[in-house]
């Protein structure tokens, strides 16, 4: 871990080198948001609602401001930045949601090596293709990655190895990425006490809290924390076909030891993770997505082991055509729980339906609805609430852009 | 420094030496479907050698994170500029054996042509833009161009003699053996080669759209 920590130190240190000259990508921009909701309290006020806005938080929302920079520091270095602030988060101003440092040298014969250092997201999402890890298809997230922007996050050194087998004449590209990380070992948290939600909130590095405002239905414990000192990894593959299919799929393991607490009483999870997606462009702007993860955390607990495995799938397909798209999802999540109450377990399946208009590089505009059912065992131990839940949730969105490649 | 976009030579042939007899070279190109094959490259060689064409100055845009054209053909010795009109960078490279290079093109600073002196296929990529793809096709065939609309591409002022017509096209998954045909030109009649492809094409690559344009 000593390692890990000085070399992720030691680029950022380089990353910071002044009198660079390279021309510099940049990108700022705002999204409002109107919103009707009937939902419960959401999980960023510490309740069990499965929805981003729940009733007592719907009409005009700030949604998401953004500054994002890429800083190329010679040919094949970069410094990446993304910084946002999301209406759910009133603790942070502005938070850096991604950070690092890529090193991206020419392919050679059809081969190509990448690394990044420093804070980013693992290759899972099928989804969330668009700039700043947002999806280009819908305005909130599946559930699956969802969580991903509410607890996962790899602080550490990637590795990716690419064939470029469609630029030698071939019909297939594939590539292998293996990381060593630290720093996300309360991952596990929101998930296994808080349960899945659907949203496009991303949690900000490096002390960035979930139920942001105060709530106190379950632990507010920083996402991006160190514990017991033992590093996680992931390995991931994917392949694709022309660019028209592509198969992803990562074990995430965070290694972590579950009866591990710091001084502050933050607790260690014990969270690992299979996934697996392909998705198709089909031509004529359509695109159809499967993702799959399954996965288990677990913590101890005044000496009580507790485990949670969980599970959270999608499907989606969509049509872009001009300026327009339109996408449709079916998202199904799930979480047992080994508890005698059976606080933590779950289910849930959610109907996603959005319009965006991209009126130009600058505008876009969007029109989203979601209605979520699920059934929850917290709402009822913890709130004396019916556990059973119908939500619904409309979002107009107005989004402008300005930036260098605007 | 004399310009010349790429899409002009379209039609483009050069002759040695003014012919007393001359002829005209017409390939037709068709599809497995049996419809047109537009943008094909067609090169045409003499059974006798040839005086080399003249190099020219070439063009190759980077526009909506695109290359414009997707493909050129260049005699040998052809110089080509990859000016960059988007606002963003890319980082052009080829690693085919017919020309390594690697272009950090940064808007606003532009970079000195790139030279071509070896026949063959050079592939494009952007190191930071994957989906971008493009070709140079650098020949020593005494006429070449790329078929139009109609899948028809033709030479005139051709000499008496046999040639060897061959076709190109990135999609291809015909072996490019099986595609070439010969022709002879014996007079100042029309010579015509029809060349059908007995495969359908790889699928073309998607077209950048705002999605694309706006990615992760």
């Amino acid at each position: 871990m000593n390692a890990l920590r000085t070399l992720v130190a030691a680029s950022a240190l380089c990353a910071a080198a002044p009198g660079i000259a390279w021309s510099t990508d940049w990108e700022l921009s705002a999204d409002m948001r109107l919103v009707d909701s009937d939902g419960q309290r959401s999980l960023f006020d510490g309740g069990f609602g499965a929805l981003q806005y729940d009733r007592e938080h719907d009409g005009v929302q700030i949604g998401r401001l953004r500054a994002a920079i890429t800083q190329p520091l010679g040919d094949v270095w970069a410094l990446k930045v993304d910084a946002s602030y999301f209406g759910q988060d009133d603790q942070h101003p502005l938070g850096v949601t991604e950070a690092y440092l890529e090193y991206r040298p020419y392919p050679i014969d059809g081969w190509r090596t990448r690394v990044r250092i420093g804070a980013y997201y693992p290759p899972v999402s099928l989804e969330d293709t668009a700039s700043g890890w947002s999806s280009p298809y819908t305005l909130s997230n599946s559930a699956l990655n969802s969580w991903l922007g509410e607890e996962v996050r790899a602080i550490g050194v990637e590795g990716q190895l690419e064939w470029l087998g469609t630029r030698t004449g071939h019909d297939f590209d594939l590539g292998m990425t293996g990381a060593i990380f630290g720093w996300n070992e309360p991952a596990g948290t929101v998930v296994g006490t808080g349960g899945f939600s659907l949203s496009d909130f991303q949690t900000s590095i490096p002390q960035g809290y979930v139920g942001g405002r105060g709530a106190a239905a379950f632990p507010e414990q920083p996402i991006f924390h160190e514990i017991d000192g033992h590093e996680g990894f992931y390995l991931g593959a994917d392949a694709r076909y022309l660019d028209r299919v592509t198969l992803l799929a990562l074990h995430y393991d965070d290694r972590a030891n579950p009866t591990a607490v710091d001084l502050a009483g933050n607790e260690a999870w014990d969270t690992h993770f299979n996934s697996a997606g392909v998705k198709v462009d089909a031509g004529g702007g359509w695109t159809a997505i499967i993702q799959w993860l399954a996965g288990t955390t677990a913590v101890v607990y005044s000496g009580d082991a507790y485990s949670y495995p969980f599970h959270a799938r999608f499907a989606l397909i969509s049509r872009e055509w001009g300026r327009n798209t339109v996408s449709a999802r079916y998202d199904v999540f799930g979480i047992e729980s080994n508890a005698e109450d059976d606080l933590g377990a779950e289910d849930g399946h959610a109907w996603t339906v959005a319009y965006i208009f991209d009126q130009s590089l600058r505008w876009r505009f969007a029109l989203e609805w979601m209605h979520v059912t699920s059934d929850s065992a917290a709402r009822v131990v913890l709130l004396d609430e019916p556990g059973y839940a119908r939500e619904n949730q409309t979002q107009l969105s107005v989004r402008y852009t300005i930036g260098s490649g605007r | 420094m004399l310009r010349i976009s790429a899409g002009i030579f379209g039609f483009m042939m050069l002759c040695p030496a003014l012919p007393v007899l001359a002829g005209t070279i017409s390939v037709q190109a068709m599809l497995a479907n049996h419809e047109p094959f537009a943008g094909a490259v067609i090169t045409v060689r003499g059974e006798t050698s040839h005086a080399p064409v003249a190099p020219i100055s070439a063009i190759l845009d980077q526009i909506n994170l695109t290359f414009v054209p997707d493909i050129i053909v260049i005699p040998v010795g052809s110089t080509v500029e990859f000016p960059n009109s988007d606002s963003v960078s890319h980082q052009i490279y080829s690693f085919s054996p017919t020309k390594r290079f690697q272009l950090p093109l940064y808007h606003g600073k532009p970079y000195p042509p790139v030279h071509f002196d070896e026949a063959g296929v050079v592939t494009l990529g952007c190191n930071i833009h994957d989906r971008m793809v493009g070709y140079i096709v650098v020949t020593d065939a005494a006429y070449f161009g790329r078929t139009d609309a109609r899948g028809i591409w033709s030479a005139t002022n051709v000499p008496r003699g046999t040639y060897h017509v061959s076709l190109w096209h990135p999609l291809l998954r015909d072996s490019a053996a099986s595609l070439d045909r010969e022709v002879s030109v014996t007079g100042d009649e029309s010579a015509t080669a029809t060349v059908q492809l007995a495969q359908a094409l790889r699928p073309a690559p998607l077209p950048a759209t705002a999605r694309s344009r706006d990615a992760y």
